[in-house]
């Protein structure tokens, strides 16, 4: 890891307008919640968009700026920048989850509810599911340019949705592929279970199982990414 | 030394360099000139390791140009600098230069020095979103040279800038040479070029369609108008070098005995000599002559 490149990352999302305007945002939404029974609501959700949006621009649009350029002649390993940018917004996406919960826990203090219980753990896992969102999004973006990334993403969130409905539709017609996906039944399980290690619901309690399976998960993205990166080119300008 | 043999890049089908030898050595400046398309930023991609050639190779005293050693060594200003907008130039430079390996406890003098020397000192606390095209061109050049790189790549460095700019990083450039650094230079603005290069590289559909000395020799250009009908066009380019265009052949000798002598077998061929005219080459007519 380079930790220039880790605190520049960090530095242009603490000076940016928008992210400090979406913490504010979180801490609001967070003492808000902390009127609720139920600890850690509402808030972890905009963790969730938050490391989408700050995932968006890890690599991706410096492709089309031309700052990776300016970056790539410095003696600094592709691989060691690419991961160095994640940790800064991954750095930045956990700020903003710190908010959460420290604004609920004082909103709570202030209410006199004690429920703290889950606020801890659902900040520990916000904090890994960060992590593979943000790891998904370098991966996306060093195959592609600019914001490209995140769509993307979206759409492959969008088509998990929407296909078991689709399938069970395609179940009911009478043709082959009716036929082939009333047979194997399987595929349901098997969609599902990609679903749940590419975009997993962050669970309110400690299971080890499902911290392993994020991390493990962010790490085959970041590898792949990283493999990537090391072999994309980054044409600039033109003649 | 920077050296490239037989560098050939395509994309798709389109060759853009079609074998490329190139050598800069230290204390030497090369201009590399040419029309739109002509494969120059294509070359530069190559050898600052942006891109990966079809074919060649590519060496930097002796090393591969994506090692690290070489890049610590390496600096680049490229045509238009993009970077975060909202970092202020003092920002920007010392992030630049720490990445470049400039030790944690020069990084400030060296960039107040690079800030100065630029004469931007005073917009050092500026947004690089404030900063003119000019003045982001002198901080391209800061970034590029704060650490005192051996092999400099520079694509149009002088764009944007003020007439005191541009003179101010001609010196610059004479100074990197001076200190023995390899520079290559890519720009359009040709009278810059020859100010500043001891060599130019005309590029033409991704060769090296002809290379010129610019210090040390003084070249002839020479302007024979021959009689249309006169003579054959294959017979014109073999003696001449180069071809008659609109019956007129532009061609760069070394000395008036030269002239003398291309003039002689020009007419011994058969070729009906209307008109010889000569002056000093500048790079232009040697562009205009090159393409």
């Amino acid at each position: 890891m380079n930790v220039v490149v880790i605190l520049e990352t960090l530095r242009r999302h603490v000076t940016n307008g928008f992210y400090i305007a979406y913490l504010a945002l979180i801490a609001i939404v967070a003492l808000g919640a902390s009127n609720f029974d139920k600890p850690a609501s509402l808030w972890p959700t905009l963790i969730g968009a938050l490391a989408i949006i700050c995932g968006a621009g890890v690599i991706g649009p410096e492709f089309s700026s031309g700052t990776l350029q300016l970056v790539l002649v410095k003696p600094v390993n592709r691989a060691i920048y690419l991961l160095s940018r994640v940790a800064g917004v991954v750095l930045a996406v956990w700020i903003g989850a710190g908010v959460g919960a420290v604004c609920e826990i004082v909103g709570r203090l202030a209410w006199g509810r004690a429920a703290y219980a889950g606020i801890g753990l659902t900040l520990l896992n916000a904090m890994c599911d960060a992590i593979l969102t943000v790891a998904l999004l370098a991966l996306l973006g060093s195959v592609t340019r600019a914001y490209f990334n995140v769509a993307i993403y979206f759409a492959v969130r969008f088509t998990f949705g929407v296909m078991p409905l689709i399938i069970g539709m395609l179940r009911s017609s009478r043709n082959d592929l009716g036929q082939f996906l009333k047979e194997y039944r399987d595929i349901d399980k098997v969609l599902d279970i990609v679903e749940r290690n590419l975009f997993p619901d962050v669970l309110p309690r400690f299971d080890r199982n499902w911290t392993l399976m994020v991390l493990a998960n962010a790490a085959v993205a970041l590898l792949l990414a990283c493999i990537a990166f090391r072999k994309r080119e980054v044409p600039y300008g033109a003649d | 030394m920077i050296r490239a043999r037989a560098l050939r890049k395509s994309f798709g089908k389109h060759d853009v360099l079609r074998g490329i030898d190139l050598e800069v050595a230290p204390g030497e400046v090369v201009g590399l000139i040419g029309p739109n398309g002509a494969g120059k930023t294509t070359l530069m991609s190559c050898l600052l390791g942006f891109l990966t050639p079809n074919g060649g190779s590519i060496e930097i005293d002796g090393r591969a140009n994506d090692a690290l050693d070489v890049r610590r060594q390496s600096g680049f200003v490229p045509e238009r600098m993009n970077f975060d907008r909202r970092a202020t130039g003092w920002a920007f430079l010392r992030y630049m230069a720490r990445l470049a390996g400039v030790p944690a406890s020069e990084v400030d003098a060296r960039s107040k020095a690079m800030l100065e020397r630029l004469a931007i000192s005073d917009a050092s606390n500026r947004r690089l979103s404030q900063y003119s095209r000019g003045m982001l061109q002198r901080i391209g050049m800061c970034q590029a040279l704060i650490h005192e790189p051996k092999y400099i790549f520079l694509d149009e460095p002088a764009s944007g800038l003020d007439p005191n700019g541009v003179l101010l990083v001609r010196d610059l450039i004479n100074e990197q040479k001076q200190r023995g650094a390899a520079v290559l230079l890519s720009s359009h603005q040709l009278s810059e070029v020859e100010k500043i290069c001891d060599r130019v590289l005309f590029l033409s559909g991704g060769l090296i369609a002809r290379e010129e000395t610019l210090r040390h020799v003084d070249h002839i250009v020479v302007a024979i108008t021959l009689l249309p009908g006169s003579y054959e066009d294959a017979t014109v380019a073999r003696i001449a070098g180069v071809s008659a265009r609109e019956h007129v052949v532009i061609a760069t000798v070394a000395s008036e005995r030269a002239i003398a002598e291309l003039v002689r077998e020009l007419a011994a061929s058969g070729a009906g000599i209307l008109d010889v005219r000569q002056h000093k080459a500048d790079l232009e007519s040697i562009f205009r002559g090159a393409q």
